[in-house]
């Protein structure tokens, strides 16, 4: 048992080295605490923390950082595109000092909680177009007049076509849900795949095919309202339910994935973005994010998009809009007049304009130039125009695993199952969070 | 622990046990340990107590509020731990983890007996065998499972349309009623090298002889197995079993790189859904449902420890 016998020669010295030894590991554990809350300058440069939500522009960023840093040499501006370290920043209380996010349900939450700063007083406000910055507002705003983002990015996403496939066959871009299905029997007859599904991702089915047709065939943020105000209180029998509401979308969604290739089971977004760059179909119902994926798979692919008609009236054929990137600073930053700053130049029409041109994007700015990329002119009338929703899945609290409901449904096709499903959840979550 | 007396009295003074009665001035004698003793435990203990005790006794703080892991939050008592009871999708989670763990349990011991039984037998190559068998447990899981979710996903299909195998032409990953069974098996195939160890090492503690008497007898090699290799390695079987439950009830990794709790909600095991509690704004209501769990599990962990020392094994 004894395996070390007492020493009797040298008590001290080894009682002195496990006393340094433990000051040496509490001094370890000190800086952990210590950082969080002090302002980050030195020799009068302020250091300032930028997290934006996009993997795919941390280039594009790196670029626009180092001209804002040649202009403002006060102020060093590092990019974090972890946007998993948001959270647990906060919950350190160290969350970085400006943040882009994509604005939704998840997003509109932070607001609501006071995460963010009020920006309404910043001189780029008044240069967003009000349609864009209701987008932002409609979810809510802090102490019910604060303005917590300013849209950056706007990203409208409809069906992408293969041009050349759409050319070959003799198909013109469908306006009504008709056409539309026309379209894809005649790809089919030919021996096309009408629309490459990606069902393996499941949120791949929700943007698309659920947002698509749900959007095109019901006032989204109307129904939403209705149901949030209806709180913990809401049945499945209410007029204001999914199951109530949602019955004329299921049927579509069907027909949508029965016109998808055999196997999308078990393709996913990467292989999605393979196989139609090469031609493999002829419509992809994915958003902007992925034209650079299919121009980096294939760069002679010739791409159009068009927003997909769910009735039989053009005039409602709407887009897919979602603010990609909205620009927000946090409340507590002790940076906040270098953060302003950078938000300044971020909005002005030079940055914003050029990276929402070169990012198949549209600018939320008042004045923004018409877009001339034609991967995303057939959706610039639909926005010009204020012809465009939030997709629903946007409005879901990031707790209910929507997608994996989405994607049951499309695999077991139980539509009243789906849609009781989807009240429970909004019923249990209303519940928990209400109290 | 496992010195008796009897070694202690064969063993020359200077070896590491402490003589009963010799005239050596012995630490327990005069009342005083040696404080080197509290410099192993105590940066340990306060380590553990920092990093492990503390967070969770935070977590069951929080279970009582409405905290979504940021900003402002209130006392709602127990409604959380109300509220996952009528939660059928959480229930559902609990259905599947224990089905899950059950099942691969009972697999994963089937088999590892199986391959050790062949590996301590005299083959050819046996090392080399051997060490090929090992190879799953070195290989992280995430890893594992991305090349299976490939496999399942792409190779699988393909070949068995060139056969003919309808019913695998679709990938079992997205078969709602089947990809548990995708899970099983990949883990199986991770966790199998392990409890293969535990085997091997409980069969080359019994000795040869005894399989000798037992060939003079004319017992069969089945009946050998039966009435001899089990019961005398009982005890590791009921260490695999014990360590492979616990660790299968925490299931994760192979999930979340194989089908991600789908398709739908058909393989969400209740460590994922406590892990989306913490990105879903849903703190405070999934660290109600980690306590329910670890309760659970320390209720399972007790029981196990009963039937442990009712066998006379330690762990």
């Amino acid at each position: 048992m004894s395996a070390i016998p007492p020493s009797r020669e040298s008590p001290l010295s080894r009682r002195a080295l496990f006393k340094a030894a433990g000051l040496a590991g509490a001094a370890a554990v000190l800086p952990l605490a210590g950082c969080g809350s002090a302002p980050s300058s030195q020799n009068g440069v302020t250091t300032l923390r930028f997290m934006q939500n996009k993997p795919e522009v941390v280039a594009y960023f790196n670029r626009v950082i180092k001209d804002f840093e040649a202009l403002n040499p006060d102020i060093r501006v590092i990019q974090d595109f972890n946007e998993g370290n948001f959270v647990p920043g906060l919950v350190r209380n160290d969350p970085p000092d400006v943040v882009t996010r994509g604005f939704a349900q998840a997003t509109a939450d932070f607001v609501r909680k006071g995460v963010f700063a009020d920006l309404s007083d910043h001189p780029a406000a008044a240069t967003i177009d009000p349609k864009v910055q209701d987008l932002v507002s409609s979810w809510g705003r802090y102490n019910g007049h604060e303005t917590s983002a300013l849209p950056f990015s706007l990203a409208a996403a409809g069906v992408i076509y293969n041009r050349d496939v759409f050319e070959a066959q003799g198909v013109a871009v469908p306006t009504t849900w008709d056409e539309f299905v026309a379209a894809c029997e005649k790809f089919k007859a030919a021996g096309i795949t009408p629309i490459y599904g990606t069902f393996k991702d499941s949120w791949t089915l929700g943007q698309g095919m659920f947002d698509y047709l749900a959007g095109g065939s019901l006032d989204v943020a109307g129904f939403f309202a209705k149901l949030t105000a209806k709180g913990a209180a809401i049945s499945e029998d209410a007029k204001e339910s999914f199951t109530s509401n949602f019955g004329p979308v299921l049927p579509k969604m069907l027909e949508l994935a029965a016109f998808s290739q055999k196997g999308a089971t078990s393709k996913n977004y990467a292989d999605g973005n393979a196989a139609f760059a090469k031609g493999q179909a002829a419509m992809y119902l994915q958003g902007p994010w992925a034209l650079s994926q299919l121009v980096a798979a294939n760069k002679d692919v010739r791409l159009g998009s068009f927003p997909l008609p769910v009735t039989n009236n053009p005039a409602d054929t709407k887009a897919r809009v979602n603010v990609d990137m909205a620009l927000s600073i946090t409340r507590n930053t002790p940076n906040m007049a270098a953060a302003r700053r950078f938000v300044s130049y971020l909005l002005d029409p030079s940055v914003v304009n050029a990276y929402n041109e070169k990012n198949a994007a549209f600018s939320p700015l008042k004045e923004a130039p018409a877009v001339e990329n034609p991967q995303i002119t057939g959706l610039a009338a639909s926005v010009r125009a204020g012809r465009y929703y939030q997709g629903a899945t946007t409005y879901f609290p990031p707790s209910v695993p929507l997608y994996n409901y989405i994607q049951s449904f499309v695999y077991g096709k139980n539509g009243e199952q789906f849609l009781s499903a989807l009240d429970d959840e909004w019923r249990r979550v209303a519940e928990r969070t209400a109290v | 622990m496992t010195t008796t007396s009897e070694t202690a009295q064969a063993a020359p003074p200077a070896a590491s046990t402490v003589p009963p009665k010799t005239p050596r001035r012995s630490v327990r004698a005069k009342g005083r340990i040696d404080p080197a003793y509290y410099w192993m435990v105590v940066p340990v203990l306060a380590l553990f107590a920092f990093f492990i005790t503390l967070p969770a006794l935070v977590g069951v703080f929080f279970s009582l509020t409405n905290y979504a892991g940021y900003g402002d939050w209130k006392f709602i008592g127990l409604s959380n731990y109300v509220n996952i009871f009528k939660d059928p999708a959480i229930l559902q989670s609990y259905i599947f983890t224990f089905v899950f763990a059950l099942t691969t349990t009972v697999v994963v011991n089937i088999v590892a007996l199986a391959i050790a039984l062949g590996l301590n037998a005299k083959i050819k190559w046996r090392t080399g065998i051997r060490t090929v068998f090992f190879i799953p447990m070195v290989l992280s899981a995430l890893v594992v499972s991305f090349v299976f979710n490939y496999l399942f996903s792409n190779t699988l299909p393909v070949l068995a349309d060139r056969f003919g195998v309808t019913p695998l032409a679709t990938s079992i990953l997205a078969n709602e009623n089947y990809a548990w069974l995708a899970i099983v098996l990949v883990t199986v195939w991770q966790a199998a090298p392990g409890a293969t160890i535990i085997y091997l090492a409980g069969l080359q503690s019994v000795p040869a002889e005894v399989y000798e008497a037992a060939d003079l007898d004319g017992a069969g090699s089945f009946r050998q197995f039966r009435s001899l290799t089990l019961p005398l390695i009982l005890g590791y079987l009921v260490i695999n079993v014990i360590l492979g439950f616990k660790g299968f009830l925490g299931t994760y990794e192979i999930i979340v790189g194989l089908t991600g709790g789908g398709p739908g909600m058909a393989t969400q095991s209740v460590a994922m859904r406590i892990f989306s509690g913490f990105t879903g704004g849903d703190y405070s209501y999934q660290m109600a449902n980690a306590v329910i769990y670890f309760l659970i599990t320390l209720l399972i962990s007790v029981i196990q420890l009963r039937l442990i020392q009712r066998r006379g094994v330690s762990l």
